[in-house]
């Protein structure tokens, strides 16, 4: 050969040649590119707004804060050694929380969740009132009459105005303006009542500290060097644990404000990510059918291209480039709508949103989305492009040639799997929960794996079925199981998109029910809080009067902190997700010489009546795993301020759902033998409350007992609920993303089968099919396919929402059937009008031209 | 023993069968072949008669169930895929009766394409010198859309060419051509037959053009008739 052959092959040749082949333009790509582009957008637009919101956080964690480091008390103020401590370091600002009844003067009562300031709050930030005025205006003592600032909730809930007059404790509070601002609000996570600012000479005043009430003392820090850096802030930490081991206090700095927010925030991120995921998932179905009918049009050329000397590898290569430069494409597409999408919550919702987010580009979301992509269309690529390789150049001399064998060869199936793990194994790393994300794998695979058998068993079916006397029926049946048939394209994508719409609907039903409709009977009407032991009598004997039918149900409460177990501090303590918040912060915590109702005793004994040894404890038997603990293993609990070290005894099981009073941890009596602390009731109404009869109980509890704080367990609810319903509405977004993508694989495969269509439909108009006939063929097998791809969807749908609920939720499940049956049946419509809408132009077609072109 | 050195096609008890089963169909039996260097050859017979398969195994594009298959000095059996898709490469010109060009790349990247899949250096420049000799000069930015159906096989013709193949094959390559371009592109032929000694095997059923030929070589049911 007198050819100059260079050493070796230009690695840009396969380029070269993959962007000869995408000159044509991008058609037959779209869905491809859609399908990449819309799990790239979930997956890109998620993380950038938790970034987003993450830097606001970080940024704004002083004035989150309240400072630059906070020391959290309960029930017990600081000493002076522990104020030196501070003051040493910077300014102090002390607040008082607590949760207390509100009475207006027309007798309505509510429940508030009260603030007390003193004069050098707020550290950082800024409070708003409206009327503007200065704070210490508001909240000034005038005619011996206190101000406070209301959140404007307060004011609707009791239909009062600023102006009007509250009672509180013994105090009488005058509201002079709403409160539009508070600096410090997101710190204090989740509250159940409108917040009430007011003055600590205030709280004071109410009479409502006394022993034992559950009052929460913040000491927010502002340091001296104002440009003192994370680390130092840390310091201080460090120093005020080492200085006051036996200080009981949570101490907090501006890195970590608000932990509980960030933890939930993290949270839901790797949610949707996982749902953004599964749009990727159903989006990689369309990228192997786009990729699959690409190269069959491409059989021709792949054919010439070895012929005149391409290798297979060459030629996967080409296609390989091909497939990358396109999910590239559908990549910065994704990464694009994505990474603008923090810029347009902030700029369309940003008022009305409660949440710091900084919108600014995060690299590395839009990286790992960009990852995702590249390896979904790679992951589903492999398969088809290694058939491809292996394409015979026969082709070219006569259309009967061996066919190709139905797998690709090893090194792609190997390839495949590979690309497949990396996808799995980001997954699961990145996540919150690895558990929950291996169970969403474990399931994502199990789908596809059933909704291939479901394919290979309806295509079975059809082969084995009696021969129909039905000429339709007959065609129906032969254009389900026959070579090339759309059976398994549409099993897989509408299966995906109906489990996915079922598994949503009935999560959303069932939390509809489980916090909006009617309380279950058993469950109480209302929670009284903070009931002074030495009133406990008294409080008895008026309910049982004010509500004689009704149960009053009473235990001792005191609230105590996990400070170490089996000699690990709490903060270094490995707890499992759904247990840390037991470690994040004080709980409730109670004892008695029986076994609480409600729960039962699962591992372990009991201690029996008088029991009077050394200290132990029960605890409940989830949040026990959780933070890994077992019987015999010894806890430190801080109760007001003295540590207590106690023994784990056994372990029980809690019906958390009857909403009955029940604690993580019970001890028994003798371990608090003498210590200050207050009681907690419940009260059950046998066959439910009317409205009446709470209000009845509302206002007289408040006015005859204005310490006691009365819950209404159908207002917890609701706030709860409309937490759920924000979430749901996210979860619903998402999945919304996910339904998209499995419709565009939908339309995308019979798109793809409407070459087939055309030719199949003109060789029958040929041989003698009318319109008609044709048409009625085409609807029985799209609904035939359809309504057993339904039936299923619907059946792993709920049974996928039943294990989240259950199993993730922890609530109890029932099935919804009408919304199921009629989500079912508008996918079987769907399936059918989007068939026939690909068919109607094949019905339409003349045979001549077509056969000319055959 | 046959001496295999100088010939450049050499057959050996080469038989071949497709399909499966009931399906299977016994096309090439007990070929025995050799064509020497700078010859040419006309491969006629009826339908179905194992003419193009014949030239399909001579191309190394089919594998026989047994026998041998010498081409070039290269016997095919020992050639892995990827090794017969260089050995064509560097071997073997095909051109085709239905011209299978790329539809995606002009004429000038048609014909570059296996000068590139061989690293020759100055692809495009030879690729063009090539489509020049063929006449196709003025043509060369066209996609095989914008060409003539004897443009497009003058196309395949250089694109075959190219690498200066030892060996030149053609199926039917006036098949899908009026009268008179298919004259055309036989004088090309022929004329790159005598100008590069190129090996020349023809499958065609025009009586007159297998006249023109060396050597005729008749199939019947998959058997060589006369030689």
């Amino acid at each position: 050969m007198s050819a100059v052959v260079s050493a070796t092959v230009s690695p840009l040749l396969s380029l070269r040649f993959a962007l000869r082949e995408l000159r044509g333009g991008l058609r037959g790509f779209y869905v491809f590119i859609a399908c990449i582009a819309l799990g790239v957008t979930a997956i890109a637009g998620v993380g950038s707004l938790a970034g987003s919101l993450a830097d606001g956080l970080a940024r704004e964690g002083r004035v989150i804060l309240g400072g630059d480091l906070q020391f959290t008390l309960i029930h017990r103020e600081i000493g002076s050694d522990e104020r030196a401590f501070m003051e040493s370091r910077g300014r102090v600002a002390q607040t008082g929380t607590m949760r207390a009844m509100a009475r207006a003067e027309d007798g309505n009562a509510g429940l508030v969740e009260i603030k007390a300031v003193d004069k050098a709050y707020p550290l950082y930030g800024e409070v708003k009132l409206d009327p503007v005025m200065p704070l210490a205006d508001a909240l000034a003592q005038k005619d011996g009459v206190f101000g406070a600032a209301a959140d404007p909730a307060l004011l609707a809930r009791l239909n009062i105005a600023p102006g009007a007059k509250l009672i509180v404790g013994n105090a009488t509070i005058e509201i002079r303006a709403s409160l539009t601002t508070e600096p410090d609000k997101l710190a204090g996570g989740i509250v159940f009542g409108p917040r009430l600012l007011v003055s600590d000479a205030a709280l004071r005043a109410t009479g409502l500290i006394q022993p034992g009430s559950l009052v929460r003392w913040h000491y927010d820090l502002r340091l001296n060097d104002t440009n003192a850096s994370d680390a130092v802030t840390k310091q201080v930490a460090t120093q005020a644990r080492e200085q006051f081991p036996q200080a009981g206090w949570t101490v907090r700095t501006r890195s970590n404000a608000s932990p509980a927010l960030e933890r939930n925030i993290e949270r839901f991120t790797q949610f949707l990510t996982i749902v953004g995921l599964t749009a990727l998932l159903v989006g990689g179905v369309g990228v192997a059918n786009a990729v699959k009918s690409h190269l069959d049009r491409k059989r021709d050329a792949i054919a010439t291209m070895k012929a005149v000397g391409a290798t297979g590898g060459r030629i996967f290569v080409t296609y390989l480039v091909q497939v990358l430069l396109l999910a590239a494409i559908g990549s910065v597409i994704g990464l694009a709508l994505g990474a603008v999408l923090p810029f347009a919550v902030t700029g369309f919702f940003g008022a009305i949103i409660p949440l710091p987010i900084v919108p600014s580009i995060q690299p590395s979301s839009l990286l790992l989305a960009f990852v995702y992509g590249l390896l979904t269309a790679v992951a589903f690529a492999l398969w088809p492009l290694g058939r491809a390789r292996d394409i015979p150049v026969g082709a070219l001399f006569r259309d009967n040639v061996a066919p190709q064998p139905a797998l690709p060869r090893k090194i792609y199936i190997v390839a495949t799997v590979v690309a497949v793990a990396t996808l799995t194994a980001l997954a699961v790393l990145l996540a919150y929960d690895r558990k929950v994300a291996l169970i969403y794998v474990g399931c994502a695979a199990g789908v596809f794996l059933l909704l291939r058998l479901v394919a290979i068993g309806l295509m079975a079916s059809a082969r084995h079925a009696p021969r129909a006397k039905s000429t339709e029926l007959r065609m129906a049946i032969a254009n389900i199981h026959r070579r090339g048939a759309l059976t398994p394209t549409i099993v897989l994508s509408l299966g995906l998109g109906l489990a996915l719409l079922v598994t949503v609907i009935e999560i959303d039903s069932n939390l509809h029910r489980q916090f909006t409709a009617a309380l279950p009977e058993k469950a109480p009407a209302f929670y009284f809080l903070d009931i002074p032991s030495n009133d406990s009598e008294r409080f008895d004997a008026f309910v049982q009067k004010l509500a004689p039918d009704a149960k009053l149900e009473e235990v001792p409460m005191l609230r105590g902190r996990i400070v170490s177990a089996n000699g690990v501090a709490a903060e270094n303590l490995k707890a499992k997700p759904d247990a840390a918040w037991v470690l994040q912060s004080d709980r409730g915590l109670t004892y008695t010489e029986d076994v609480p109702q409600g729960s039962r005793v699962v591992a372990g004994e009991w201690w029996g009546k008088n029991y009077d040894g050394p200290p132990v404890v029960s605890f409940e038997q989830r949040i026990a795993d959780g933070l890994g603990l077992k019987i015999g293993d010894a806890v430190v609990v801080n109760v007001l301020g003295r540590n207590i070290t106690a023994t784990i005894s056994n372990l029980r099981k809690v019906d958390w759902e009857s909403l009955g009073i029940n604690f993580v941890m019970v001890f028994p009596p003798s371990v608090f033998r003498g210590a200050p602390h207050t009681r907690m009731a419940t009260l059950t109404y046998p066959g439910g409350s009317t409205p009446a009869q709470e209000g009845t109980v509302i206002r007289a509890a408040a006015e005859a007992f204005p310490a006691i704080t009365t819950v209404r367990v159908k207002d917890a609810l609701e706030a709860i609920g409309a937490l759920v319903t924000n979430l749901v509405l996210g979860i619903r977004a998402a999945s919304g993303v996910t339904l998209l993508a499995a419709a565009l694989v939908l339309g995308g495969a019979l798109a793809a089968g409407h070459r087939h269509r055309v030719y199949d439909a003109v060789i029958l108009k040929t041989l003698g099919a009318t319109r008609r006939r044709l048409l009625t063929a085409y609807v029985i097998e799209y609904a035939l396919i359809g309504g057993a791809t339904a039936v299923f969807g619907m059946l792993a749908g709920s049974l996928a929402a039943w294990l989240i609920v259950t199993d993730l939720m922890n609530l109890d499940f029932a099935w919804q059937p009408m919304p199921a049956l009629l989500a079912t049946l508008g996918a079987v419509v769907v399936i059918v009008a989007l068939g026939l809408a690909g068919t109607f132009s094949a019905l339409g077609q003349k045979p001549a031209p077509v056969l000319r072109n055959l | 023993m046959k001496d295999n050195t100088s010939a450049a096609i050499s057959l050996a008890g080469v038989n071949l069968s497709l399909g499966h089963d009931a399906a299977r169909v016994h096309i090439l039996k007990d070929i025995d072949l050799d064509i020497k260097r700078g010859e040419t050859i006309g491969l006629v017979g009826p339908s179905g008669s194992g003419k193009s398969t014949l030239l399909m195994v001579m191309a190394g594009l089919e594998r026989p169930d047994n026998g041998s298959v010498t081409v070039a000095g290269n016997d095919l059996a020992t050639l892995d895929e990827d090794d017969l898709a260089r050995f064509r490469g560097r071997n073997v010109g095909i051109v085709f009766q239905s011209f299978h060009l790329i539809p995606t790349m002009n004429a000038l990247e048609n014909v570059a394409v296996p000068l590139e899949l061989a690293g020759v250096a100055d692809a495009n420049g030879r690729a063009a010198r090539e489509l020049a000799a063929v006449g196709l000069g003025e043509r060369m930015q066209h996609y095989p859309a914008e060409l003539s159906g004897g443009e497009q096989q003058r196309v395949a013709l250089a694109r075959a060419l190219a690498p200066n193949p030892s060996i030149l094959v053609a199926d039917e390559p006036t098949g899908n051509l009026d009268e008179a371009t298919g004259r055309q592109i036989i004088e090309l032929l022929f004329a790159a037959h005598r100008e590069r000694e190129t090996t020349l095997v023809l499958v065609t059923h025009d009586a007159a053009l297998a006249a023109r030929c060396g050597r005729v070589v008749r199939l019947r049911s998959g058997r060589i008739e006369t030689t």
